[in-house]
């Protein structure tokens, strides 16, 4: 995959996809948008999702299990939280953090259309394209 | 200045005390600024590339301006992670070439960066961006203070937690290293090192110098009289009190 703007471009492919983002979960920076945003603009977007990926992210809660597994495992897993989803009335949302081998804090946003959208597609393939966007 | 150069589609470097930004037609391409650690470090920190891949890099493309395309097309790294690691950096060192005590602006027309154009962004997002984060610092804590004097580690309260990445960043507060420096240890950005340290500062794990006052604009109109300063505030503890009074309201 060549990069951002292909991978958005992707996920904007999935039935019901009305918005995508590639957001930085530390300072709230859209590094890419696609689509539409639920409030008319990707910058509050990617602020207001960063919050909540970023409390997902660090919260021992969610987080100390999953370091737990992956030491046992002896190498890298990458982020110990893989992907969160809203669900409102109107529509989902899927954040999915993307795991890279510097240092990094970015996660992928799709919304999705209630009525047309496939929250069980969407997640893997959400996953899938989070994968070869640094993989390629 | 950077508004009215990519209104005239400019391309060359802006040349500020705190930082450099490269333009191509009126768009950014490229920043860096002493503040903040470029794409090398970040790559070469966290040993994504190893030292010599980027020198080599550097040596075959720098000439011809495709630094950055040379590490793709030579299988180093993928388009995806260049264009992470890259936004990532340009949108840290604008954040410090661009702050008001930056000095004097000037502009170079022509000049281009031996890095190459990766994934060009409008002038009017990095101003924009720069100024959410100016502001972004100080609604987390209002104390500049903590930006540039050395991190030094508080002892958390029982039962506080600061979440893994804060407390690699704490294990690496020696007391003598400022955020820049912690950035650069860590192989992270310079505004995620600040952003991290205002929030720890926030929760009372790190300290707060005293000599500065809040760097927000106080109220008009004080409600109550000024509070004297406290030498050892607890935020740890007036928090745990705040939220509990809250609670019973």
């Amino acid at each position: 995959m060549p990069g951002i703007d292909e991978c958005l471009m992707e996920a904007m492919t999935l039935p019901g996809a009305r918005g995508a983002s590639l957001v930085d979960w530390n300072s709230g920076l859209a590094l890419g948008t696609a689509g539409e945003s639920p409030v008319g603009d990707h910058e509050t977007t990617a602020a207001e999702t960063a919050e909540l990926a970023r409390a997902a992210a660090e919260f021992d809660t969610f987080t100390a299990a999953a370091e737990e597994t992956g030491a046992a495992a002896g190498e890298d897993p990458g982020p110990p939280v893989e992907d969160l989803i809203v669900t409102t009335r109107a529509g989902y949302h899927v954040l999915r953090f993307v795991r890279t081998s510097f240092d990094s804090s970015v996660f992928l946003h799709l919304w999705l259309d209630r009525d047309t959208g496939n929250l069980a597609l969407a997640r893997i393939r959400l996953a899938d394209l989070a994968r070869r966007l640094v993989l390629g | 200045m950077l508004v009215r150069l990519a209104a005239e589609r400019a391309t060359g470097a802006l040349l500020r005390d705190h930082g450099t930004l490269y333009l191509v037609d009126g768009r950014v391409v490229h920043a860096e600024s002493p503040a903040a650690p470029g794409v090398d470090v970040l790559l070469t920190t966290a040993g994504r590339l190893p030292r010599e891949g980027w020198d080599e890099a550097v040596d075959r493309a720098g000439a011809h301006r495709a630094v950055g395309r040379f590490l793709v097309d030579s299988g180093r790294l993928h388009d995806g992670e260049l264009e992470i690691c890259h936004l990532g950096a340009v949108f840290d060192a604008a954040f410090f070439a661009l702050s008001p005590t930056s000095g004097p602006t000037r502009f170079r027309y022509g000049v281009g960066h031996w890095f190459g154009t990766v994934r060009p962004v409008s002038a009017e997002a990095v101003e924009r961006e720069t100024v959410r984060r100016r502001e972004l610092l100080d609604a987390v804590w209002p104390y500049a203070a903590v930006d540039t004097a050395p991190v030094v580690p508080r002892p958390a309260a029982p039962g506080q937690h600061a979440g893994a990445r804060r407390r690699a960043l704490l294990a690496a507060a020696d007391g003598v290293r400022t955020p820049a420096e912690l950035a650069r240890v860590l192989g992270r950005p310079a505004f995620h090192t600040l952003l991290d340290v205002r929030r720890l500062a926030a929760a009372g794990l790190v300290e707060t110098p005293l000599d500065g006052a809040p760097d927000a604009t106080p109220a008009p109109t004080p409600a109550f009289p000024p509070v004297p300063p406290v030498a050892d505030p607890d935020i740890a503890l007036l928090r745990r009190l705040r939220d509990a009074l809250e609670a019973h309201l």
